[in-house]
């Protein structure tokens, strides 16, 4: 904009401004020199302040992956002594607790919520961003679900799973989590079905394609990649969950984060088991990290920041 | 919105019906896991139900309400709690600005910064909680370890009551304090570049520019980051849970534990539900707030 304000400026006034840029140059250049010592420490600063804050972040996950890989009595040694790394620690909590059963009820719950979840909120999504069904008010009510504190619902959702024999199973804890993916993923997916693909969609409506063929055809194959991503953040929301988890599931329905936070308390804290345990607990979102990195911001805004 | 261009009542009708064919499952859905078991909650809150007698025989109006007011560590929660979103809403507003700002200057090992500033936030809360528990153990911990090696005496991180609850704040800060960052960075990202350019040319300093710039600009980001913070930090729960269980005392007893423990220790389920409907207002006013706020900006 500055630059076709500068061609619509009377000759004259170009003149004047030449000079003012001209004395301006000097100024600057006089800074320039000044600005020497100026320009090492703002390269300096930010990555002090970024090194600082990864090593703060990286360390205590580092410390965690040396005592799982150390054997037993070593973990607890004060000074740290550094033993023969092993992955016995590993085995163990597979073989000798019931982490497999864990690991195999968070998925269960994880995948169950999110693929349930997924095509109801696909739909809402779509009608937000193409139709604005429901208006404000509608908008208005999936941001609240979605920004309930769990405690709130939980209290009704043990009382009513109490009565409909869900308490304890995995169908009860799957309904139970979709109170937190089917909001996020209706406010996430939003975004994905705004902008160019609806330019896309409108064409294939004026070659004649249906209100339903368009979004099958078009929009949904468009906005996989970002429905897919969408997905793997509400299984890693669904795979963190602790008190719903807590309070609605039992003995044999117990997820990784309930398993991981009884584990301390049956027999002393055994640090080493519980630190291989955990590596465990979060990887799947270590991997699926750098796939996310992307999708990450629209899913944490809420869609306020693209 | 779009194909209701060629006009008539129809075709606007038709996407209207389109709509709601895709919106009721899911409108469904959320209905009858989200709202009937809020209003459950109302009617919960006004019956003498506790987990010894569970049943709705007895109407008892607000008492529940009443009794969890009286209640004598209620004020004690709630204080805790508002002390303990706003410390760690606005130290993670600050070293998230610091970091974002970091990152916004750098173009060398960007990427690796951005995955390890990202990392946090997928872990998982109980981990999060495990993982400082053991690393600030009293006797067995490095952290003490570490300190001692430069002459600091150790620290009962979690022993005492004015430590532990610091405790608590570091540990959300260190597992939530990215999500500011990554807000705030994307908010320096879309910023236009005329004022810095125009700004330079009047040899304005860097901070300078940093004042009269970048702080009015970003208000709005600033503004919705610090909302959506605020409100994520009221439902803070697991890292209670599994740190400190609301102790010493009631050093760390946030609400959302406070509620958990009326509810599955103190058996009163009424009670519970009672409080859980206060927080309900609270949590719902700050959403309404902050969806104006979305709105007014677009």
């Amino acid at each position: 904009m500055s630059q076709t304000s500068r061609f619509l400026v009377p000759l004259e006034g170009f003149r004047a401004r030449l000079d003012v840029e001209e004395e301006m140059t000097a100024n600057i250049r006089g800074a320039m020199r000044k600005r020497g010592r100026w320009r090492f420490l703002s390269w300096l600063l930010p990555h002090s302040i970024l090194v600082v804050f990864s090593a703060v972040i990286l360390l205590p996950l580092l410390w965690l992956l040396r005592v799982a890989l150390t054997d037993k009595s070593t973990a607890y040694k004060i000074p740290p002594e550094w033993g023969q790394a092993n992955f016995d620690n590993f085995i163990e909590i597979f073989t000798g607790y019931p982490f497999f059963s864990y690991f195999l009820n968070s998925a269960t719950v994880a995948f169950g919520a999110t693929v349930f979840a997924l095509p109801l909120a696909v739909g809402l999504a779509y009608a937000f961003a193409r139709y604005n069904t429901g208006g404000l008010s509608l908008r208005l009510f999936v941001l609240s679900s979605q920004m309930l504190p769990p405690v709130i619902l939980v209290l009704p959702l043990f009382t009513l799973f109490l009565k409909a024999s869900l308490i304890n199973t995995l169908p009860g804890l799957i309904l139970a989590h979709m109170t937190l993916s089917l909001p996020f993923l209706a406010w996430l997916l939003v975004a994905f079905f705004d902008g160019e693909v609806a330019i896309l969609e409108q064409a294939a409506r004026t070659d004649g394609a249906t209100r339903f063929q368009a979004l099958v055809r078009i929009t949904l194959p468009v906005a996989a990649p970002g429905i897919l991503a969408a997905g793997l953040l509400a299984f890693l929301l669904s795979w963190n969950e602790f008190l719903y988890a807590l309070i609605l599931s039992g003995p044999h329905t117990n997820t990784l984060p309930v398993g991981l936070s009884s584990f301390q308390t049956h027999r002393g804290v055994d640090i080493a088991l519980l630190s291989a345990a955990t590596i465990c607990a979060i990887l799947p979102a270590i991997v699926l990290l750098p796939f996310l990195r992307r999708y990450l911001i629209k899913g944490l805004s809420l869609g306020a920041l693209k | 919105m779009s194909v209701a261009t060629a006009g008539g009542l129809t075709l606007a009708g038709r996407d209207r019906r389109f709509g709601l064919l895709l919106t009721a499952p899911g409108l469904l859905a959320l209905i009858l896991v989200i709202t009937f078991p809020l209003f459950f909650t109302l009617f919960t809150s006004v019956h003498d139900y506790t987990l010894l007698t569970p049943n709705y025989d007895t109407f008892v109006g607000l008492e529940n309400y009443q009794e969890a007011l009286d209640e004598e560590y209620l004020p004690d929660s709630l204080w805790v709690t508002t002390k303990f979103v706003l410390a760690s809403v606005v130290i993670e507003f600050i070293i998230g600005f610091a970091v974002a700002l970091s990152l916004h200057a750098t173009r060398r090992f960007q990427s690796i910064y951005y995955l390890i500033l990202l990392a946090p936030l997928l872990i998982n809360p109980v981990v999060v909680g495990l993982l400082w528990r053991m690393l600030l153990h009293s006797e067995l911990g490095i952290v003490n370890y570490a300190i001692g090696l430069v002459g600091i005496s150790p620290v009962s991180w979690l022993g005492d009551a004015d430590v532990a609850f610091w405790t608590v704040v570091l540990t959300d800060i260190w597992h939530q304090v990215s999500f500011m960052a990554i807000l705030l960075v994307a908010g320096l990202a879309a910023l236009p570049r005329e004022p810095y350019e125009a700004a330079r040319m009047d040899g304005a300093s860097t901070i300078s520019c940093f004042i009269h710039i970048t702080l009015p600009l970003m208000r709005p980001v600033i503004a919705v980051a610090i909302l959506l913070r605020l409100i994520f930090a009221i439902k803070t729960f697991d890292i209670v849970f599994i740190m400190t269980k609301g102790g010493p005392g009631t050093a760390t007893d946030l609400i959302s534990y406070y509620i958990y423990r009326a509810a599955f220790f103190g058996l009163d389920i009424g009670r519970a539900s009672a409080m859980a409907a206060g927080l309900l207002v609270i949590i719902l006013a700050l959403t309404v707030y902050l969806y104006r706020y979305m709105n007014s900006l677009k």
